[in-house]
């Protein structure tokens, strides 16, 4: 089905966040402001690898407005954090190793007071060697940044025997890959309020994916119960992964508890960038070599990933990336090692796809390049070795089956785009324009080309990793029916799909509804917003839910009005007679109780029961057609037309699903075109939006439709899967081969290069966005 | 100097503590009529945001890249990081809050039907610069819509749900 507003028919609803976001009376947690607030600001490092000699505050604290300045001395536990290791320092006491990290951070009655004070803090530096290279990072000789080494994580898989397998292959292509350093650029940059209470609890006001996970990090740093925390973290303005780990948080939060005042902070732009996490720049070296039929025999993996000065999700990064670079082909003979290293830039994070998108351009671009090889059309030979139903997972794990992979490679091959492209290519929006566009005939200069490619993208955290699961049903003694789980409201609609979920599958109506996330003081641990996974675990919870809550709503029902359970059920409103009329309101039902009705349920995201850190059980399938034009001239490429095709079974909110796979595909298109924070000496180049460059609604004119399969087999138990990061983890190879088409030149690095494309004099011109790697 | 000074001294550094600094700021915001003791240099945003606790107009680069922290002033789009105090005298000035009394204005709610949205911090700086739009040119055509609107960055959508809503505001002929 092609998604749209009208195939949705009834099922396109207005999102319950919407009138306050369109009327811009939402207050975001970077809107809110206290009485007596005082601003927040932290002293980052003005070197990205030094050791500090001293650091010397006397100066900024007895500056007008200033009501606290706090170094390392200041933190009460644990001077780190990080999600899985925690070993950032809140505030840097000896060392420093990027320009993002912390040194001191004051609160003062205002901006400019706060900013004042920065500029007196004396910190003395000696300046250590900068390591601006992974590669660099792995040599022996590097000085270490960290005393374990500089290899946070090293990955190896192994299948079959590779070398000998290359010796038997009719034909072997050899790559490397590369991708840039490309930047969340959330709208909202990181900040917060922060509130010490009369009660000696703390409430923290600030975004992150994963409340209870920021409860726990601030609890360790604070060294306080984490009951005496309340972290409340929604609406957000944007994360895609970015916000997930703590940024301002340790920062307002002692700040607040020294000063005993409310305390905000907000991060400029600048800082943002420089002290954020980025998506992981690889390296991935691929050798890939199939028999004369162009069947896969051998596959050799080596992945670079630099992971920058600190941990945060380095490891489980490259973990999915060592997976997905198997990816949905069969393939007897496969070798994959990866090492996450440590460098003095930017720290690298979680960033939707989650090393899936750098994985992916890498192999599908080795499909392509054996295609040419063989002669053969690049999506035959993708057929060819595709996974069948109940084969096992790229790392040869046990998977949830489905008919994916195959279902969206066929209707990928009957898609208009990849049928007869010429014809396919005139968007609708150009159509809308009078036809104009269309009727201009194309100057000499600019030549066009279609590409396609496919993905499998695991979802959820994966074998042994923690990743709880979980919710709670009430009817409130007002007669709401209130759904509460610990998720967070990014923007992705999770609001709106609860809502949707308990309207659809329950009966209720939207004004029945009480919607609880985002606030530590009453949300069950549901687990992270992370992962694609938190649709798929607030369906799978409420199907465990139903048959209980809706029991008990019927009993008391029935037990209230004198009518047998079995001739009711749940509607809008209330209670409902099963041959029709309402018996009883939810707020009547309410009156009669004593306390709230409530039904909850914990469980665990569905893994895979092979042992293998990280790898996945669960999957959404996706095939993607682009067609681009290229201008010969300036060598810039244009998406024209994009078809995605994607198998996560039911379509839980068609407004949500369109809006993740569009959305999903233009973070794409800037990875693929024009994004990379560029780094020289350890500092970001690109500071702000004037030089890092996300596309803008000119870059994203073309027409984007998106087919939907929804079908699951019979025995599937697992409902929707998700689809938040699985529209941005393909395009790039598909806009690679699209330009292999167009010109014969194969793209193995991102952004991609004008100067690589240009074909006249002028190729000298630099273009602003050259990949310094 | 620590060198996240970034961007800072065009705003409460111009004239903070300095007495020739004082100015009276004359002019409409969302039809109220305001006299405003601050720095001639003060930038519209903050006045809008910290000063009038106006939220509804977003920070976000600062540097007029981005559109979210858009107004209308004598009903044309600009960047308030961008617009100093002295610049708004006597001006008209609306904010989203302005757009809508007890109804949503069309354009917004283009916007919500259609889905233009998804965490919504652009949305506010977006439907001011489409109101902006409409209001001088009522039947734009696809290029005068990307021209108007590439100075706003959406992050989430993709933009498809924003043209939708565009399109869509356009057909219900709004009458700004
Ligand atoms: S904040 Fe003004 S244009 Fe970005
Ligand atoms: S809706 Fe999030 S930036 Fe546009």
């Amino acid at each position: 089905m092609l998604l749209n507003k009208e195939s949705s028919g009834s099922r396109w609803r207005v999102r319950p966040d919407g009138q306050d976001k369109v009327s811009g009376r939402l207050q975001y947690l970077t809107d809110m402001s206290a009485e007596g607030m005082l601003t927040g600001r932290v002293l980052r490092a003005q070197q990205a690898h030094a050791r500090i000699l001293s650091i010397d505050t006397t100066a900024a604290l007895a500056a007008p407005g200033v009501h606290a300045v706090i170094t390392h001395k200041d933190v009460p536990g644990l001077n780190g954090f990080g999600i899985a290791l925690p070993h950032q320092p809140v505030f840097c006491s000896d060392r420093v190793r990027y320009t993002g990290d912390a040194i001191a951070a004051i609160a003062a009655e205002s901006d400019a007071e706060a900013e004042y004070a920065l500029s007196l803090i004396r910190v003395e530096y000696e300046t250590l060697p900068l390591l601006e290279d992974a590669e660099e990072a792995m040599k022996p000789e590097a000085v270490l940044l960290h005393e374990e080494g500089n290899v946070l994580h090293h990955t190896e898989y192994r299948r079959g025997e590779p070398e000998p397998a290359f010796r038997e292959c009719a034909h072997v292509v050899e790559e490397t890959y590369f991708t840039p350093r490309q930047m969340h650029t959330y709208m909202e940059t990181e900040g917060g309020l922060f509130i010490p209470e009369d009660n000696g609890r703390l409430t923290v006001y600030s975004a992150t994916q994963h409340g209870l996970m920021d409860r726990r990090q601030l609890s360790r740093i604070l060294a306080l119960p984490e009951e005496d925390i309340r972290v409340v973290s929604s609406p957000i303005g944007g994360s895609f992964g970015g916000k997930d780990e703590l940024n301002v948080q340790p920062y307002g939060a002692l700040l607040a508890l020294r000063t005993r005042k409310p305390v905000r902070l907000h991060n400029s732009r600048y800082e943002s960038v420089r002290a954020g996490l980025k998506r992981h720049p690889m390296k991935i070296t691929m050798k890939t070599g199939c028999d004369r039929e162009g069947n896969l025999v051998a596959h050799k993996v080596r992945i670079i990933s630099d992971t920058g000065a600190y941990a945060t999700l380095g490891a489980e990064v490259l973990n999915f990336a060592t997976e997905h670079v198997v990816g949905p082909y069969r393939i007897p003979h496969v070798e994959v090692e990866g090492f996450a290293v440590y460098t003095n830039n930017g720290v690298s994070g979680e960033f939707r796809g989650f090393g899936g998108n750098q994985a992916i351009f890498a192999l599908e671009g080795q499909v392509d390049r054996l295609a040419e090889r063989l002669g053969l059309d690049p999506w035959e030979l993708r057929r060819r070795n595709l996974r069948q139903y109940g084969d096992p997972g790229p790392l040869g794990q046990p998977i949830a089956q489905t008919h994916g992979a195959v279902q969206v490679w066929e209707a990928l091959k009957a898609s208009a785009l990849l049928r007869a492209p010429e014809t396919a290519e005139v968007p609708e929006t150009a159509a809308e324009d009078n036809g104009k566009r269309a009727e201009e005939k194309r100057p000499p200069w600019i030549v066009t080309g279609t590409g396609a490619a496919l993905a499998m993208h695991g979802a959820g955290l994966g074998y042994g990793i923690p990743d709880p699961a979980g919710g709670r049903l009430v009817l409130a003694l007002d007669g709401k029916i209130e759904a509460v789980f610990g998720y967070e409201e990014f923007g992705q609609g999770l609001i709106a799909t609860m809502e949707q979920m308990l309207v659809e599958q329950f009966g209720f109506a939207a004004d029945d509804l009480r919607i609880i996330i985002g606030d530590t003081d009453v949300v069950p641990d549901s687990g992270s917003s992370t992962a694609s996974r938190s649709t798929s675990m607030m369906w799978m919870a409420l199907q465990r839910l139903r048959p209980e809550f809706t029991a008990e709503l019927l009993e008391k029902a029935a037990s209230s009005a004198g009518e047998p359970a079995g001739n009711l059920q749940l509607g809008p409103g209330g209670v409902w007679r099963r041959e029709g009329g309402l018996l009883i309101s939810y707020t009547e039902l309410a009156r009669g109780l004593k306390e709230p009705l409530v039904c909850q349920t914990v469980f665990h995201y569905p893994t895979t029961p092979q042992p293998r850190v990280g790898a996945h059980f669960l999957y959404t399938y996706s095939a993607i057609a682009v067609r681009v034009e290229l201008n010969l001239l300036t060598g810039r490429v244009r998406i024209t037309d994009q078809y995605h095709v994607v198998a996560a079974g039911p379509v839980a909110n068609p407004q949500g699903y369109l809006g993740q796979i569009e959305g999903g595909s233009s973070m794409a298109v800037g990875f693929t075109l024009s994004e990379d924070a560029v780094m020289a000496g350890g500092a970001y180049v690109t500071k702000n939006m004037d030089t890092y460059l996300v596309p803008t609604i000119i870059d994203m004119n073309g027409r984007i439709q998106v087919e939907a399969i929804e079908d699951l087999p019979e025995h599937d138990t697992y409902g929707p899967r998700g689809i938040g990061e699985i529209g941005s983890v393909h395009l790039a190879p598909a806009v690679a081969a699209a330009i292999f088409q167009a010109v014969r030149k194969r793209v193995n690095k991102l952004p991609v290069e004008p100067e690589l494309l240009q074909e006249t004099l002028f190729t000298t011109q630099k273009a602003v966005n050259s990949y310094a790697g | 100097m620590p060198d996240n000074y970034w961007l800072q001294e065009t705003d409460e550094t111009a004239g903070t503590g300095n007495p020739e600094a004082a100015y009276i700021l004359n002019c409409t915001v969302n039809g109220e009529e305001l006299s405003l003791e601050i720095p001639p240099g003060r930038r519209l945003l903050s006045i809008l945001r910290d000063d009038l606790e106006l939220t509804g107009t977003k920070r976000s680069c600062e540097i007029g890249r981005c559109g979210a922290c858009m107004v209308l002033l004598d009903g044309r789009p600009v960047n308030s990081c961008l617009t100093m105090a002295y610049q708004c005298e006597d001006a008209e000035i609306t904010t989203i809050e302005g757009l809508s009394a007890a109804e949503l204005h069309p354009v917004q709610r283009a916007f919500l039907e259609e889905g233009g949205f998804q965490c919504g911090y652009c949305t506010p700086g977006m439907v001011i610069s489409v109101v902006g739009m409409l209001q001088s040119n009522p039947q734009p055509s696809q290029s005068d819509i990307e021209e108007a609107m590439s100075g706003n960055i959406c992050r989430c959508t993709g933009y498809g749900g924003i043209l939708r809503a565009v399109h869509k505001a356009i057909e219900s002929g709004v009458s700004p």
